[in-house]
C-alpha cells in the first residue's frame, strides 16, 4: 500500500506570486543597467575580485542543486526501478528550470553575452570553462527532450512521445555521463588556481569531491522539492520512495568524508584544520553542516519516515553544501593582497557583494520558481505518466 | 644584430627610482586611456630606522610566463603565446567570462569593470609591445627608463647576466632571480634587495599553475566512454534481468490463468 500524505498548503499563492513578479522586475531593471553602463555599476566585482556572488551562487550552486534530474533518471530508466517514477518529472523540471537560470544568469556576468556563440567556433580544449560551456548546453537540450514528452501530452500528439520514449534509455545515458563530466568540472575550474584556493579545500581530486556530494545534493533537493510541492500545490507526498532514497544519504556522504580526509592526509593539509583561522572555521561548518549533521539525521528511522524530518534533513544538508560552494569559490580564494600592489584603478580592496547583485540573481531564481508553478498549473508534471504499452485513457 | 630567440625583460629593484615614466610611456605607446594602465609601480613604504631608510619599489606587468596559464583558461582561445615571447590577448574573441584573471597567479589580466555593452567591456594587459619589438625597438617602457632598472634583450643572456649582478655585488641582492623558474619561468626576470613578496610578487612554484588542470582535463574523454560503457552495461544487465524475472514469473502462472482478460 502506498502511503501518501497529504500535507495542508501553509502559504497563499498569490501574495507569493506578486513577490517573484516584484523581484523579477527588479532583476531586470538590475540587468539593463548592468548592460549600459557595465558590471562595476551594479556590482562589487571589481580586479582584485573578478569572480563573486553570481558565480558561487548562480553557477556552483545552481548546478549542483540540478543533479537531481541525473540521479533520479538514471534510477528510474537504467536501473529500471518504476516505483520512483513518480519523482522523475518533477526532478526533471527542477533540474531543467535550474540549466536555464544558471544560463540567464551567465548572460549577465559576462562581459559578452553576444558573443556566447564564440563556444562554438573558439575552443580551447585546455579550459575546463569551456566545457562547462558545453555541458551546460548539451545537458540542458537532453533535459529538455526528457521533459519533452509532458508538453507533447498536453497537447495530445502520441507520436512524437512515442519516439522520445524509444530513444529515452541511451539519452539517459548520455544525460548521466554529461551531467557527472559537469559536476566534476565544476570543482575543477578551480584546479587552475592551486596557489589561491586555501588547501583545505585545493586537491586534484575536487571534480570527483564534487561529482559525490553533487548526488547527496540531487537527492536532498528533491525531498525539498517534493515536500515545498506537496504543500503548495495540494498534492501528496511519494514518502514511501523519499524515504528509500534517504537511505543512500548517510552511505554517501561517509565516503564523501573519508575521501576528503584521506586526501588532506595525504597532502599533508591536516595541519591546516586548526591552524588556518577563518578558514578553518569555515571548514569545519562545512563539515558540521553538509555531512555530519545530515548524516546523522538520515539515518534515523523516525526522520526518513516523516515529512518534516526528510524537509530539515535537506535544508540543512543543502545549507551546508552551498556553504562547501562558497568556500570553494570564493570565500577560500585568497586573493593578492591590494595593499602591496594594486594600483587603486584596480578597484576595491574587499568584496562584499552589493544589493543589486544579489536582488539579480534573486529575481533569476523567483524565475525559476515561477516557471516551476506555471509548467505544474498547465503541465502532466505530477499526473501519474501513461505507460508506453499502456491503453491511453 | 642578430634576431632575438626569446625576447625578456629583467627589472633591477635596486634601481627603480619610482619616477613611473614607464607608465606613462607605455600608456602614450598604446593609446591607453588615462584612467587606465599597463603598468603600475608596487612598493613598499619608508623601511629601516633614520637615517639608514630606504624604500623598494617595482614595475609591475604582464610576466609573459613561458606557460602561460590565461592562455590554458581562456574557454575561446583569446590568448597566444608567440614563440619569441610575447603572450597575446585578441579582444575580438573575448567573450568577457574573466577566467583568465583567476587562472593568472600574478593578477596581471584587468577587465573593464566600467564599460557597458556598447562601449564593449574587455580584459588588458602588458602586450610586450610587439609593433616595437618586431622593428628591433625595446618596449616603450624599456625605452623610457632612466636608470637602466628595465632592460630588454635574449632571455638566455638577460639571464646570466643578472647571475653575474648577484655574483658581483652579493650584499645588494636577495640571491635569486624571480622568474628565472617560477610558474615555469617567465620573460619577466626580477633583482631584488627586498623579499620578492614585499614588492607584490606571489610565491609561485616551479611547475607551471595549469600543469594539474591540464592533467585532469585529460581524463575527460577516457572517463566519459568508460562511464558510458559502465553505464550502457548496467543498463543492458538491469534490463535482461527484469525480462528474465519477467518471463520465470509468467511460466508457471501461464497455465493456472488462462482466463484473464486480454493485455
Amino acid at each position: 500500500m502506498k502511503m501518501q500524505i497529504t500535507l495542508h498548503p501553509r502559504l497563499h499563492l498569490k501574495p507569493l506570486v506578486v513577490v517573484l513578479v516584484a523581484l523579477m522586475g527588479i532583476a531586470f531593471i538590475i540587468a539593463v543597467v548592468r548592460y549600459a553602463n557595465g558590471i562595476g555599476a551594479i556590482s562589487d566585482l571589481s580586479n582584485s575580485y573578478p569572480w563573486g556572488f553570481w558565480v558561487s551562487f548562480d553557477l556552483f550552486t545552481g548546478i549542483a542543486i540540478s543533479s537531481g534530474a541525473f540521479i533520479i533518471a538514471s534510477v528510474v530508466y537504467i536501473l529500471e526501478l518504476e516505483q520512483f517514477r513518480p519523482l522523475l518529472r518533477p526532478t526533471l523540471l527542477t533540474g531543467l528550470l535550474g540549466y536555464v537560470m544558471e544560463v540567464i544568469a551567465l548572460l549577465v556576468d559576462l562581459g559578452h553575452p553576444e558573443r556566447i556563440w564564440h563556444y562554438f567556433i573558439y575552443q580551447n580544449y585546455t579550459s575546463f570553462l569551456l566545457a562547462i560551456g558545453l555541458y551546460v548546453m548539451i545537458y540542458a537540450a537532453i533535459m529538455a527532450i526528457e521533459f519533452a514528452p509532458a508538453v507533447f501530452e498536453r497537447l495530445n500528439r502520441q507520436k512524437p512521445v512515442q519516439l522520445i520514449r524509444r530513444f529515452m534509455k541511451p539519452l539517459v545515458i548520455i544525460g548521466a555521463v554529461i551531467s557527472t563530466l559537469h559536476q566534476g568540472s565544476l570543482g575543477a575550474l578551480l584546479l587552475i588556481q592551486p596557489a589561491k584556493l586555501y588547501p583545505l579545500w585545493w586537491t586534484p581530486i575536487l571534480p570527483l569531491l564534487f561529482f559525490i556530494s553533487s548526488l547527496a545534493i540531487g537527492l536532498a533537493m528533491t525531498f525539498l522539492e517534493s515536500s515545498v510541492s506537496s504543500r503548495y500545490f495540494h498534492r501528496g507526498l511519494e514518502i514511501h520512495l523519499l524515504e528509500k532514497l534517504a537511505k543512500a544519504i548517510p552511505i554517501i556522504l561517509a565516503v564523501y568524508l573519508l575521501i576528503k580526509f584521506i586526501q588532506l592526509a595525504l597532502a599533508d593539509d591536516l595541519k591546516y584544520l586548526f591552524t588556518g583561522g577563518w578558514m578553518s572555521f569555515l571548514f569545519w561548518a562545512e563539515i558540521l553542516i553538509s555531512v555530519v549533521i545530515p548524516m546523522v539525521l538520515f539515518s534515523l528511522k523516525r526522520i526518513r519516515q516523516s515529512a518534516n524530518g526528510l524537509l530539515l534533513g535537506a535544508v540543512i544538508l543543502l545549507l551546508g553544501m552551498i556553504l562547501n560552494r562558497f568556500n570553494v569559490s570564493w570565500f577560500g580564494v585568497q586573493h593578492p593582497d591590494p595593499l602591496t600592489y594594486m594600483p587603486t584603478f584596480m578597484g576595491n580592496v574587499h568584496y562584499i557583494p552589493s544589493l543589486p547583485e544579489v536582488l539579480l540573481s534573486m529575481g533569476i531564481f523567483s524565475a525559476g520558481i515561477l516557471a516551476f508553478g506555471l509548467a505544474v498549473k498547465y503541465l502532466p508534471v505530477f499526473e501519474p505518466e501513461e505507460e508506453s504499452h499502456g491503453v491511453a485513457p | 644584430m642578430s634576431v632575438i630567440q626569446h625576447h625578456a625583460f629583467l627589472f633591477d629593484a635596486t634601481r627603480c627610482i619610482d619616477c613611473r615614466s614607464c607608465m606613462v610611456a607605455c600608456s602614450v605607446e598604446n593609446k591607453i586611456p588615462v584612467d587606465k594602465t599597463r603598468i603600475w609601480v608596487a612598493g613598499v613604504g619608508l623601511m629601516g630606522q633614520f637615517p639608514n631608510l630606504s624604500r623598494a619599489s617595482m614595475v609591475y606587468h604582464c610576466m609573459h610566463c613561458n606557460e602561460p596559464d590565461c592562455l590554458s583558461a581562456c574557454p575561446v582561445g583569446a590568448y597566444t603565446k608567440r614563440p619569441d615571447g610575447p603572450v597575446l590577448y585578441n579582444p575580438n574573441k573575448c567573450i568577457g567570462c574573466r577566467y583568465c584573471m583567476n587562472a593568472c597567479p600574478f593578477g596581471v589580466p584587468h577587465f573593464d569593470f566600467d564599460k557597458g555593452l556598447i562601449e564593449g567591456a574587455f580584459i588588458d594587459k602588458c602586450t610586450m609591445c610587439p609593433q616595437r619589438i618586431d622593428i628591433g625597438l625595446e618596449p616603450a617602457c624599456v625605452a623610457t627608463c632612466p636608470t637602466d632598472a628595465l632592460m630588454f634583450g635574449e632571455r638566455a643572456e638577460l639571464l646570466s647576466y643578472a647571475h653575474d649582478r648577484l655574483a658581483a655585488q652579493p650584499a645588494r641582492y636577495i640571491n635569486h632571480v624571480y622568474g628565472e623558474t617560477e610558474n615555469g619561468g617567465t620573460s619577466y626576470l626580477i633583482l631584488s634587495h627586498v623579499p620578492f613578496n614585499e614588492l607584490g610578487l606571489p610565491n609561485v612554484p616551479s611547475r607551471p599553475v595549469k600543469e594539474v588542470s591540464e592533467e585532469v582535463m585529460g581524463f575527460t574523454l577516457p572517463l566519459a566512454f568508460g562511464w558510458g560503457a559502465v553505464l550502457t552495461a548496467v543498463a543492458a544487465g538491469v534490463h535482461f534481468y527484469n525480462q528474465k524475472k519477467e518471463a520465470d514469473a509468467k511460466k508457471p502462472a501461464a497455465s493456472e490463468r488462462p482466463a484473464e482478460g486480454p493485455q
